[in-house]
C-alpha cells in the first residue's frame, strides 16, 4: 500500500492534513467532473438552460481552487514537509490549476453549447464531438482515479491516449475547414463546432497534465516533455520504486 | 470449600516424599539434607513437567511423557481447550465464509465505511459497479472515488441518506446510493445499479403520454360528430337518448385522457418549472367562485384564518385546491356542507378541507391516491370522476415538498390535510 506511505515517519495530525488536502483535491475533481458532464448534455440534448448554468457554476471550482492553494500553502510555510510529502504538496499545487483550467473549458463547452442550442443541428447531433467528449471523460476521470490510487499505469495509459485526442481534433478541425469552404452560411456555426473540439482537446491536455503529476508524485521522475516510449522503461526502474517505499 | 481431589492427591505426594526424606534422615543422619534432596527432587518433577508444557504450548511439540494426578488433569484439560477451540474456530471459518459468499453474491454494492468515511470493507460488486481495487483503496476516503459533489456532501450528513449519481462505467447509467449510519459513528454504503429500472419507468411512463395523445385526437372528432348529431332536428326519437349518453362517456373519457396527460407530465418533472409567489386566499376564492354557480352540490365556505402566501407554481396549486375540493364536492349530498380552512402552523401552513360526505373506510384511505383506485366502483363513475384527481394532487404536493394526510370516518365524512414546510411560506410583510 502504497497510500500509507506517505509522511508515515511523521505525527499523525501532520498525515491526516496531508489526506485533508488529496480529499479535497479529488472533491474539486467531482466538481470539475459534474460540470463537464452537465456540459456534455447541454451539447448532446441542446439544452441551452443547462449549458448556461454551467457556465455560471464555474465559480464554485474556481473558489475551491484558491482555498485548496491557501491549504497547500499553509502546511508548506508551518510543516516544511519533505520526501514524498513535499512531493504531493507540490503536485496538488500544480494539479489544481490543471483542473481549474479544466473547469474553465467546461464552462466554454456550456456557453458554446447554449449557442448551438438555437441553431440548426446536423442529423449526426455532432456524433464527432460526442466521441471527442466521451473520450475526454474517460481522460479526467481517470488522471483523478490515477491521482487517487497512485496508479502509475493508469496515469500512463492517460499520457499515451492524449495522442489519440489530438488527433481526433485535428480530423474535427480539417472537417470543419472543408464544411466552411463548401457552405459560407455555416461559418458561424462550425466556428463554433470548433471551438467546442478546441476546448475538448484542451481538457484532455490538462487531464495528461495531472497524470504527470502522478507520475512525478510516485517517482519523484519529471517526464513532461520527454519520449513516451523511454517512459515505460523508466517508471519501472526497481531502484526508483523502492526508494520510494522507504 | 473442599479441596478437590486432584489437589489432595498432589499434597499427598509432596507430603509423604517428604515424610520419606524424614525418616531417611533420621536413620541415616544429616536431616536438614535428606529434607534438601527430597525438595530438590520435587523441584525436578515440577520442572520436568512444565518443560513438556512449555514444549507442548510454545513449540506444538508432544514429549510422551506419563503424567498422573494433578499433571494428568491439567494437561487434559489444556488438550481439551485446544480442541475446543480449534473446532470453534473452524465453525467461525465456515461462517465467515458463507457471509463472504453470500455478499459476494450479491448484486448490490455494499461498503463499509468508518466515521471518516474511509473504506474498511467491500463485496465483490463494489468493484464490478464502482471499480474499487482490494489493493488500494481499503483505507482511503470512499468520496476520493466517487467524486460526485451530492455524495460528498451527503457523507458530511450523518443521518441516513439516499441519492443518485451518474455511473462510472456505463454513459447513461445511474447509480443509487443509500447510506446507513450503524453501530458506532459506521457507516453502510450500499449501491445499486438503477439504470434499468429507471428505463423501464421512462418506457412507461412515455407509453401512458403517448398513448393519451394519440386517443384525443380520434375522440375529438367523436365527440365532435355527436354533438352535431344532438343537435340535429331530424333525429328519430329513439336516438335521441343513445346519443347524449354517448355524448356525455366521450365528455368523461376527454377528463380521463386530460386528467392523464396531466400525470405524465407531473411525473417526469421532479422540480417545478417555474417558482413563483403564489396568493392562496385569492385563488381558493377563485375556485369557490367555480363552484357556486353549480346546482345541487353542498356549500362550500372558505375560512382564511391568514393571508400569507406560498411559493410554488400557481397551475401546480390551483389543481391541488381544486381537485380536493372537487373530490369533496363529488361525495358530499347536496344538503351537506364543506369547510375550507387556510391557516398558519408551527411547522409551516396548512390548507384543508372538511365535508360531511360518505367517508372513506380505514383500510382503503391509504389507497385512495392511487391512479383509477375507487372506494366503490360502482358509484363514483356515476358521480363522474376520473379517478386521477388524488393522484394529481399527491404528485403536485411531492413537487412542493408537501404531504397529504387523510382523516375519514365511513358515513360522517373526510378530512384532507395539505401541510406546506416553513421555506415556502411568504407572510405579507417580506417581499419577493
Amino acid at each position: 500500500m502504497e497510500v500509507a506511505e506517505f509522511g508515515q515517519d511523521v505525527s499523525h495530525g501532520f498525515n491526516d492534513e496531508l489526506e485533508r488536502i488529496r480529499s479535497s483535491f479529488l472533491q474539486m475533481g467531482g466538481l470539475v467532473e459534474e460540470q463537464f458532464g452537465h456540459a456534455l448534455k447541454a451539447l448532446t440534448d441542446a439544452d441551452s438552460e443547462l449549458g448556461l448554468q454551467v457556465a455560471k457554476n464555474d465559480v464554485n471550482i474556481n473558489q475551491m481552487e484558491v482555498a485548496i492553494d491557501e491549504e497547500c500553502r499553509r502546511v508548506l510555510a508551518t510543516k516544511a514537509p519533505a520526501a514524498g510529502d513535499l512531493r504531493l504538496i507540490i503536485a496538488t499545487i500544480k494539479a489544481i490549476t490543471d483542473l481549474e483550467r479544466i473547469g474553465d473549458e467546461a464552462e466554454k463547452i456550456g456557453s458554446l453549447a447554449a449557442k448551438l442550442a438555437v441553431v440548426e443541428r446536423p442529423r449526426t447531433n455532432y456524433r464527432e464531438l460526442r466521441n471527442l467528449a466521451r473520450h475526454v471523460k474517460d481522460m479526467i476521470h481517470g488522471a483523478l482515479d490515477a491521482f487517487a490510487r497512485l496508479d502509475v499505469q493508469l496515469a500512463l495509459d492517460i499520457v499515451k491516449a492524449d495522442e489519440e485526442v489530438d488527433l481526433e481534433y485535428e480530423t474535427i478541425y480539417r472537417q470543419s475547414i472543408t464544411f466552411m469552404m463548401e457552405d459560407p452560411r455555416m461559418i458561424s456555426r462550425v466556428m463554433d463546432v470548433t471551438w467546442t473540439a478546441r476546448a475538448l482537446e484542451r481538457i484532455g491536455d490538462h487531464s495528461k497534465n495531472i497524470c504527470e503529476y502522478v507520475i512525478f508524485l510516485v517517482h519523484g521522475k519529471d517526464i513532461r516533455h520527454s519520449d513516451l516510449r523511454n517512459l515505460q522503461a523508466d517508471v519501472r526502474d526497481p531502484v526508483d520504486n523502492q526508494e520510494v517505499m522507504k | 470449600m473442599s479441596l478437590p481431589s486432584r489437589w489432595i492427591s498432589q499434597l499427598f505426594f509432596l507430603g509423604s516424599s517428604l515424610g520419606a526424606a524424614l525418616l531417611l534422615g533420621r536413620w541415616f543422619g544429616s536431616v536438614g539434607w535428606w529434607l534438601v534432596g527430597g525438595l530438590a527432587l520435587y523441584l525436578v518433577y515440577i520442572l520436568r513437567n512444565l518443560y513438556v508444557l512449555d514444549q507442548m504450548l510454545c513449540h506444538g511439540k508432544h514429549i510422551p511423557f506419563q503424567m498422573r494426578g494433578l499433571w494428568a488433569e491439567l494437561f487434559a484439560k489444556i488438550e481439551q481447550l485446544k480442541t475446543k477451540s480449534r473446532s470453534r474456530k473452524k465453525r467461525y471459518q465456515n461462517l465467515l465464509r458463507e457471509v463472504r459468499e453470500s455478499t459476494g453474491a450479491l448484486h448490490e454494492a455494499g461498503i463499509i465505511l468508518n466515521s471518516n468515511s474511509e473504506i474498511q470493507w467491500f463485496n465483490p460488486a463494489a468493484t464490478r459497479l464502482i471499480g474499487l481495487d482490494y489493493k488500494t483503496d481499503i483505507g482511503q476516503r470512499i468520496d476520493n472515488f466517487l467524486r460526485h459533489p451530492d455524495l460528498v456532501r451527503s457523507l458530511e450528513d450523518p443521518q441516513e441518506s439516499m441519492l443518485t449519481i451518474p455511473s462510472l462505467k456505463e454513459e447513461r447509467g445511474q447509480l443509487a446510493i443509500q447510506i446507513i449510519p450503524y453501530g458506532k459513528s459506521q457507516r453502510l454504503a450500499i449501491v445499486r445499479d438503477i439504470t434499468k429500472e429507471l428505463q423501464s419507468e421512462r418506457t412507461r411512463r412515455d407509453f401512458v403520454a403517448n398513448a393519451s395523445h394519440e386517443l384525443r385526437s380520434p375522440l375529438t372528432v367523436i365527440s365532435g360528430y355527436l354533438e352535431v348529431l344532438a343537435d340535429d332536428k331530424g333525429l328519430p326519437e329513439n336516438w335521441s337518448i343513445p346519443i347524449s349518453e354517448m355524448g356525455r362517456q366521450a365528455e368523461r373519457m376527454t377528463r380521463i385522457l386530460r386528467d392523464l396527460i396531466e400525470l405524465t407530465k407531473l411525473d417526469s418533472q421532479r422540480q417545478e418549472g417555474s417558482i413563483e409567489r403564489v396568493d392562496v386566499a385569492k385563488l381558493l376564492k377563485l375556485i369557490a367562485q367555480e363552484f357556486s354557480g353549480k346546482k345541487s352540490i353542498a356549500q362550500i365556505q372558505l375560512e382564511l384564518h391568514t393571508d400569507v402566501s406560498l411559493l410554488g407554481s400557481e397551475v401546480g396549486l390551483y389543481s391541488i385546491f381544486y381537485n380536493l375540493i372537487h373530490n369533496a364536492v363529488r361525495f358530499t349530498p347536496a344538503e351537506g356542507e364543506i369547510i375550507c380552512h387556510w391557516k398558519l402552523v408551527d411547522s409551516g401552513a396548512e390548507f384543508s378541507v372538511q365535508d360531511s360526505g360518505i367517508g372513506i373506510p380505514e383500510d382503503m384511505i391509504s389507497r385512495v391516491t392511487e391512479r383509477f383506485f375507487r372506494v366503490d366502483r360502482g358509484r363514483s363513475r356515476e358521480l363522474g370522476g376520473t379517478g386521477l384527481g388524488l393522484a394529481i394532487v399527491k404528485h403536485s404536493l411531492q413537487i412542493h415538498e408537501a404531504t397529504l394526510n387523510i382523516e375519514s370516518e365511513t358515513g360522517e365524512g373526510s378530512l384532507f390535510t395539505c401541510a406546506f414546510p416553513k421555506e415556502r411560506v411568504i407572510t405579507q410583510v417580506e417581499k419577493l
